[in-house]
C-alpha cells in the first residue's frame, strides 16, 4: 500500500488505455445481445427491438444448406491449419540445411513476400493463371499431356485450389516462427550427436525434430481458434456459382444474408456461435498442450 | 521540490489526457444542438412573414431547409469552397431566398453515409428536413422508421407541370416508397434505359465474312459459328471469343448479359413478370428458362460463349471485346464510349455497332427494362415550410432538365464551374476551364438536379436523325459519349416494346428476409450446372419444385399481395 501511494500517478497514466479498453473492448460485448434480438438500427436499437429469443439461431440451421456450409467451413479450416502447419515445419528444417547463409535468407524473404498481397489482387491473378482457357497452370499440363483441369469451377478442385493458395501465401509467414525456435536449439546437442556418429539425417530425426514439436503444438494450439474461419477475403474472391456445394462458408453466407441485407441480429447470432464453437477448442486444446507438451500462458 | 513537480507534471499529463478524450465525445454533441437551435430560429422568422399556402418563387425573409450530405469521394471543390457553403448554395440564396444548411456531411465512401445516417437517427440526432437516400436499404428503413412525413399530397398541391409531366411517364416509381397507399418519398427520376441493352457487334467482322446482322437465334448461331472457325483478323478458333458474356452474380445485369437467351424463350429470369393471369410470376421458374438453358448449353459446348462464363462478371466480359478476340458483347447503348473505344486502339480497324436483341425460334424477343428512378427524396415530419422544397424543385426542372435553347442554364448550371466561354463567345473544353471543371450538379440539394426520364433519349434520337446540338442536353450527349452512342439509342428504341422491368418494387417480403437467399443460391447453382453440363437439363425441373416448397410459393403470394396494393 505504501508502494501505492508513492506511486499513484503512474497508476493514473493507465486510466485513458484502461477507459480506452473499456469503451471500445469490454463495452461492445453488450452488443451480444443483439443475436437474441430482431434488431432493427432505425426505430430500435440495442434497446429497442423485440426479443425473439433464439430465433436467429433457428433461422440459421434450420436453412436446407446450414449443414452443407458449416461442413465446408470446417473441412476448409482444419486442411489449411493442418498444411499451414506441416508445410513451414518442413520448410524451415529444409532451409535450415542451406548452408549459404545468403541463399538461405534470399529464400526465406521471398517465400514470406506473397503474405503481403491481398486476395483481391491474388484473386485475379489466380482467375487467370488457372484459366482452363489459356491459362499459364493449364497450358504448362498440356505440355506434359494433361487435359485442361478447371480448378475454379469444379467443386472439389476448387478445394484444392483454395487450400494450396493459402498454403502459398502464407508457408513463408510460419516458417520465420520455426526458423526462430530452430536457432534456438542448443549447438552443443549437435555437437555431441557427431562424436556418437550420428549422421546428418540421424541428428534431424532425433534433435531438430523433437525440439520443434513444443513450437508446432504452440502454433497449432493457436491456430485452432480459427477452425471455423475458412478465410473469407480468400473465398469471396474466387468462388461462383459453380463451387457453391462444396465452396460456400459460412461467412461468405453471412456476408450475403445479413450484411448486405441490413440483418445484423442475424449476422451476430453467426458470429456468437462462432466466437463460442472457436473457444471452446481453444480451451481443449490448451488443455492437451499443457499435458503433452507443457505449454502454457497463463 | 524537484519531486513534486515531476508529480505533478504526470498528474498534468493524465488530466490532460482524460480531457481531451472526453472532449472528443462531447464536440459531435454540441454541434448538433447549436445547428438545432439556428435552424428553429430562422424557420421561425420565415413563418411570420408568410400567410396562405407559402409557396412562393422567391422567399423573403429567406427559408431554411437543413440537410446532410453524404460527398462522392470523386467530387471535387474549388475557390476554398465545400459543400456546405459552395456556388450552389449561394445561388439557392440569391436566386430562390432558400437557404440550405448541412446538419453533416461524410465522404461517401464504403457506404460511409448510409452508416452514418444510420448512426444518427439512432443517436437521436437532429433529422435534416430533405435527404436524398440512393441505397434502396436505408431508403425503405427510414420510410418505416416514422420520422418522414407523407410526400404525395404536397407534390400533388406544389410540383409544376414539368415535374408532374416526368413523374407521369411511368407511375410505377411510386410504387416503392408507398405504404398503405399513402406515398412517403418523392422518387428520385433518372435517364431511362440507361441498363436495357442491346447486341454490340464487329460490323468490320460482319463484313468481311459478308454477314448481316443476326434477327433470330438461329442467324446468330451463324454468325458465332463464322466468328470463331473463319476468323476474318485470322484469330484460331480457340483465340475467339464470338459471344462475350458472364454468369457470375447474376443471370439478368448489364454488361455481358445473358438474359435476353432466355427472352428469346419468352421469359426474363430474376426479376417479377406479369403472367398471363395477371399475376405476378418469378421469372426463373418460368418453363421458357429450360430451353433457354439448352441453348447455352450448346453455345457453351460450341465455345460460343466463355469456357469460364461462370467465372466471369461484368467487366471480366469487356476483356476479350476491347483485346479485339470478342465478336459480340450485349450491353447497354453506352457502352460504345466505355469500354469499347479502346477496342480500335488495340485492334487498329475494329469497329463496333449497335444491333437489335435477335428474336427466338417463336418470333419472341424480351430483354430487361430499367426503373426511371435511382433514388428517393423524403422530407422529415418536422419540416416547416416544405413547399421551400418545391420551390427548388420547380426551378430545376424547369430551367435546368431540359432547357430550351437561350434559358439561364444553356450551357450548364454554373459558369467557371461545369462550363465556361471563350473570349469569343465559345463554349471551352472541359479541361480548358480556369480552375479545372468540376461537377457543380452535385452540389445541388437533390442529386443530379433534375432529370427527366426519356430527355437523353430524344436528345440522343434528335443527333442520330443528324439534328445540329443546339440545347444544353443534346451538346452534352455529344461531347461526352461515344461516337455510336445516337445510333444505338435508336436501336434500343425500336425495341421499346420488348423491355420489361422488374415489376416487383416494394420493400422485401417476410419470407423473402429468411429464405430468399438460399432459393437464389440454388438457382445460379443449378443454371450453371446445367450449362456446364454437370448435371442434366431435366434438374430445372427439380429446382423448380424445391424453389417452390423451399419458400417460393409463399414469397409469390406475398409478392402478389403487393402488387394488388399498389396496381
Amino acid at each position: 500500500m505504501r508502494g501505492f501511494k508513492r506511486s499513484w500517478q503512474f497508476h493514473l497514466m493507465i486510466l485513458p488505455s484502461l477507459l480506452f479498453l473499456i469503451v471500445f473492448a469490454y463495452l461492445p460485448m453488450a452488443g451480444i445481445v443483439m443475436a437474441f434480438q430482431d434488431f432493427k438500427l432505425l426505430g430500435g436499437g440495442i434497446f429497442g427491438s423485440p426479443w425473439i429469443g433464439l430465433e436467429n439461431f433457428r433461422t440459421m440451421f434450420e436453412r436446407e444448406d446450414s449443414l452443407q456450409v458449416i461442413w465446408n467451413t470446417f473441412f476448409i479450416a482444419a486442411l489449411k491449419i493442418i498444411f499451414n502447419l506441416l508445410a513451414p515445419f518442413t520448410f524451415a528444417i529444409l532451409l535450415n540445411e542451406v548452408r549459404k547463409a545468403f541463399l538461405s535468407r534470399t529464400i526465406q524473404t521471398l517465400v514470406y513476400l506473397p503474405h503481403f498481397l491481398s486476395w483481391v489482387i491474388l484473386g485475379g491473378i489466380l482467375l487467370n493463371i488457372l484459366s482452363t482457357d489459356g491459362g499459364l497452370v493449364n497450358r504448362a499440363l498440356g505440355a506434359i499431356g494433361i487435359d485442361p483441369i478447371f480448378f475454379l469451377g469444379e467443386g472439389n478442385w476448387f478445394r484444392f485450389t483454395v487450400i494450396a493458395s493459402e498454403v502459398w501465401k502464407e508457408f513463408g509467414y510460419g516458417t520465420i516462427v520455426f526458423l526462430a525456435a530452430l536457432a534456438n536449439i542448443n549447438p552443443s546437442l549437435y555437437e555431441a550427436a557427431e562424436v556418437d556418429g550420428a549422421s546428418r539425417w540421424k541428428q534431424t530425426l532425433h534433435i531438430t525434430i523433437p525440439s520443434l514439436i513444443p513450437m508446432a503444438v504452440v502454433v497449432g494450439t493457436l491456430s485452432l481458434g480459427n477452425i471455423l474461419n475458412a478465410g473469407f477475403d480468400q473465398i469471396f474472391n474466387l468462388y461462383n456459382p459453380l463451387v457453391y456445394e462444396k465452396g460456400d462458408i459460412i461467412d461468405t453466407f453471412v456476408y450475403r444474408t445479413a450484411i448486405m441485407e441490413g440483418k445484423f441480429g442475424f449476422a451476430t447470432a453467426v458470429g456468437l456461435f462462432k466466437s463460442i464453437v472457436s473457444m471452446a477448442l481453444i480451451v481443449i486444446s490448451y488443455r492437451i498442450a499443457y499435458k503433452v507438451a507443457n505449454y502454457r500462458v497463463f | 521540490m524537484k519531486a513534486f513537480t515531476k508529480k505533478g507534471l504526470l498528474l498534468a499529463v493524465a488530466c490532460m489526457m482524460l480531457i481531451s478524450l472526453l472532449g472528443a465525445c462531447g464536440k459531435a454533441d454540441n454541434d448538433g444542438n447549436n445547428a438545432g437551435a439556428n435552424n428553429g430560429g430562422a424557420n421561425d422568422a420565415g413563418e411570420t412573414a408568410e400567410t396562405g399556402n407559402g409557396y412562393k418563387d422567391k422567399y423573403d425573409p429567406p427559408v431554411t431547409i437543413t440537410t446532410v450530405w453524404g460527398v462522392d469521394p470523386e467530387l471535387k471543390f474549388k475557390n476554398g469552397e465545400t459543400i456546405e457553403n459552395n456556388v450552389a448554395t449561394k445561388w439557392a440564396m440569391d436566386t430562390l431566398g432558400i437557404e440550405i444548411k448541412s446538419l453533416w456531411s461524410v465522404t461517401d465512401s464504403n457506404n460511409a453515409f448510409a452508416t452514418k445516417m444510420r448512426l444518427a437517427l439512432t443517436s437521436g440526432e437532429e433529422i435534416p428536413d430533405v435527404v436524398t437516400i440512393g441505397d434502396a436499404q436505408l431508403a425503405q428503413d427510414l420510410i418505416d422508421s416514422g420520422l418522414f412525413r407523407e410526400v404525395g399530397s404536397l407534390f400533388d398541391q406544389y410540383a409544376n407541370d414539368t415535374w408532374k409531366a416526368a413523374m407521369a411517364i411511368d407511375e410505377n416509381v411510386w410504387n416503392p416508397y408507398t405504404r398503405d397507399g399513402k406515398r412517403m418519398g418523392i422518387p428520385v427520376l433518372d435517364y431511362a434505359y440507361n441498363h436495357d441493352y442491346l447486341l454490340w457487334i464487329r460490323q468490320d467482322w460482319l463484313d468481311k465474312l459478308n454477314l448481316q446482322a443476326p434477327k433470330t437465334l438461329a442467324e446468330l448461331e451463324t454468325v458465332m459459328e463464322k466468328f470463331k472457325n473463319e476468323n476474318p483478323d485470322g484469330l484460331s478458333p480457340d483465340q475467339v471469343t464470338p459471344l462475350s458474356i458472364g454468369f457470375k452474380n447474376k443471370m439478368s445485369t448489364w454488361m455481358g448479359d445473358p438474359s435476353w437467351v432466355f427472352g428469346a424463350y419468352g421469359t426474363l429470369p430474376e426479376q417479377w413478370n406479369a403472367g398471363a393471369d395477371g399475376k405476378l410470376e418469378y421469372g426463373s421458374i418460368n418453363p421458357g428458362m429450360k430451353q433457354g438453358l439448352e441453348t447455352l448449353k450448346s453455345w457453351h459446348d460450341k465455345g460460343y460463349i466463355p469456357q469460364e462464363a461462370a467465372l466471369w462478371d461484368e467487366n471480366k466480359t469487356a476483356e476479350p471485346a476491347v483485346a479485339g478476340t470478342a465478336g459480340i458483347i450485349p450491353g447497354p447503348y453506352w457502352m460504345s464510349g466505355w469500354p469499347l473505344s479502346d477496342t480500335a486502339k488495340n485492334v487498329p480497324g475494329a469497329v463496333w455497332k449497335p444491333y437489335a436483341i435477335p428474336a427466338g425460334p417463336d418470333g419472341k424477343a424480351m430483354r430487361h427494362g430499367t426503373h426511371f428512378t435511382n433514388g428517393v427524396t423524403l422530407i422529415s415530419a418536422k419540416m416547416e415550410h416544405p413547399e421551400a422544397l418545391f420551390t427548388y424543385q420547380n426551378y430545376m426542372f424547369d430551367n435546368y432538365a431540359d432547357p430550351k435553347p437561350g434559358s439561364v442554364f444553356d450551357n450548364g448550371l454554373f459558369k467557371n464551374y461545369d462550363y465556361d466561354i471563350a473570349e469569343d463567345g465559345t463554349l471551352l473544353r472541359w479541361e480548358d476551364i480556369p480552375g479545372g471543371y468540376v461537377n457543380s450538379v452535385r452540389y445541388l440539394l437533390v442529386r443530379d438536379g433534375a432529370r427527366i426520364p426519356d430527355a437523353q433519349m430524344k436528345a440522343l434520337l434528335n443527333l442520330a436523325d443528324g439534328k445540329e446540338a443546339t440545347t444544353r442536353l443534346e451538346k452534352e450527349v455529344q461531347t461526352a459519349y461515344g461516337l455510336e452512342t445516337p445510333g444505338a439509342a435508336k436501336v434500343l428504341l425500336s425495341q421499346e416494346d420488348i423491355s420489361f422491368k422488374n415489376m416487383f418494387t416494394g420493400p422485401p417480403t417476410e419470407t423473402m428476409s429468411s429464405k430468399l437467399d438460399y432459393l437464389n443460391k440454388i438457382e445460379l447453382q443449378t443454371f450453371n450446372e446445367i450449362i456446364y453440363g454437370q448435371k442434366p437439363v431435366d434438374a430445372f425441373d427439380d429446382f423448380v419444385s424445391t424453389w417452390k416448397s423451399g419458400g417460393g410459393d409463399k414469397i409469390t403470394e406475398e409478392v402478389n399481395t403487393w402488387y394488388d396494393s399498389v396496381k
